[in-house]
């Protein structure tokens, strides 16, 4: 639940950073749902798609996850999830999925404004929202925002603050790029939803502001 | 998990990949703090030990223990629920449950995110609280299985103590509750041992809209200005 909710980040770093979950529900639309889930990837698959993967396959697209094999999964799937760098893309996405009519529900996550702008831009009335209303708690045990901005990119939590940490100053140091830093970080995040992009935009931005 | 210390040959590769920096270099090799480890799973995962050394002993699949995994590992399943994560379908399907209908928000105060984790202890603090104010835990949440009295929000002893990468409180409310809800949880939230990143469900209204963010702003919360949207294209949908 919730795992694109909660990315950490600025209006502006945030603007390019877009997931999508076509997701069935267990009471409606689960039973029989691997040709159509198959459909929707096929959508995804046939734009510039950053990533992809699920819980279920155990790795992403970034991790090594074959589409094709990743496919044949979705039987037993109860979702496909990925992420996009391109507000474009979003758009002729949901103008294809409007299309194809599969009646599984699709999530998109990013900003909230450009979102539904593209919904009536597309003809679509989006239906539910669920937003984040900020962090809570002992905010003392957090790491610095900049870390925050990426390791929120992996809503179950399992790109850690050390990693990211020692990926920083690898890029600091010339001693790793930021597009290898990105594919690193990456691998942990098993839904494929950990946005390669903004990671490689972000840690170029940490780079230079240590300078 | 744990490391075969006749396998470990101290390269100290997996030490960054733990969320909970509970792997560290000992004597003679490195170690795992069973205290903190949340069995995530990562570190074996990501393939990262070159001699094969990390491995989920079986002390980890029993119970209590295995709640850790349950609530950490995407991949493992709650018992029941058969499906992995930490909630439910919440708003994802909307579309074509009607789970949160007008006049109604969703609340997910996700206990440990992002990046610390959590006993499971903490939760309890909360739902306590929401117990005796009248709104009910949600039951198909794997939280719920482990109240021992779902009236009260009693947590299970054996349960609280266990360290999970993270964990909702799921509830629902009425819209005319949430001014009181939120004054009443915010000291309560202050007084915890661990983080919360707050959810909150709504539907828009029938202008395309969503009237709530301005009774947030009142009530002090900086809304994001990314959130999850459902669009929508479920069939067939829920109307009311």
């Amino acid at each position: 639940m919730s795992h694109a909710l909660h990315r950490y980040g600025t209006q502006e770093n945030l603007k390019n950073d877009y997931t999508m979950y076509a997701r069935t529900s267990r009471w409606v639309n689960r039973e029989g749902c691997g040709p159509k889930l198959r459909k929707i990837l096929e959508i995804f698959l046939s734009e510039n798609i950053n990533n992809f993967g699920s819980s279920h396959a155990g790795k992403s697209y970034k991790a090594g996850l074959d589409p094709k094999e990743y496919a044949a999964t979705l039987d037993k799937a109860y979702g496909v999830a990925c992420c996009f760098s391109e507000r474009d893309a979003i758009k002729r996405i949901l103008k294809k999925l409007k299309e194809a009519d599969t009646g599984i529900s699709i999530v998109v996550s990013g900003l909230i404004d450009e979102i539904v702008a593209m919904g009536k831009e597309v003809g679509l009335k989006p239906h539910t929202a669920f937003l984040s209303l900020g962090i809570h708690g002992k905010k003392s045990l957090l790491p610095e925002d900049k870390v925050l901005e990426v390791t929120t990119m992996c809503g179950h939590g399992q790109v850690s603050t050390r990693l990211t940490q020692a990926v920083m100053d690898k890029v600091k140091s010339g001693k790793m790029t930021p597009g290898k830093g990105a594919d690193l970080l990456a691998q942990p995040c098993p839904c494929g939803i950990f946005n390669t992009v903004r990671c490689t935009e972000l840690l170029k931005d940490a780079g230079k502001k240590s300078r | 998990m744990k490391i075969d210390p006749e396998k470990c040959i101290s390269c100290l590769e997996c030490i960054d990949f733990c969320p909970m920096g509970c792997i560290s270099e000992g004597d003679p090799t490195v170690q795992i703090d069973q205290e903190e480890c949340v069995e995530c799973g990562v570190c074996f995962r990501v393939g990262v030990c070159p001699t094969d050394a990390i491995y989920l002993p079986e002390e980890s699949r029993q119970y209590p223990r295995v709640i850790r995994a349950q609530f950490s590992d995407p991949d493992v399943e709650h018992p029941g629920l058969k499906q992995g994560g930490r909630g439910t379908e919440e708003m994802k399907t909307n579309d074509v449950t009607g789970r949160y209908r007008r006049g109604e928000f969703g609340m997910a105060l996700e206990f440990g995110r992002p990046g610390t984790g959590t006993r499971l202890g903490e939760l309890e603090k909360v739902m306590t609280v929401l117990c005796s104010m009248g709104i009910p835990v949600e039951e198909a949440n794997p939280v719920y299985n482990l109240l021992a009295n779902p009236k009260t929000g009693e947590m299970k002893p054996e349960a609280r103590k266990e360290k999970v990468l993270s964990a909702i409180l799921e509830f629902k409310i009425k819209e005319d509750q949430l001014e009181h809800m939120v004054k009443t949880l915010i000291p309560v939230l202050d007084q915890l041992n661990t983080v919360v990143s707050w959810g909150l469900a709504t539907r828009f209204a029938q202008d395309g809209t969503l009237p709530v963010r301005s009774r947030l702003k009142a009530l002090g919360f900086s809304v994001r200005p990314n959130a999850k949207i459902n669009m929508g294209l479920g069939r067939p949908m829920v109307e009311e």
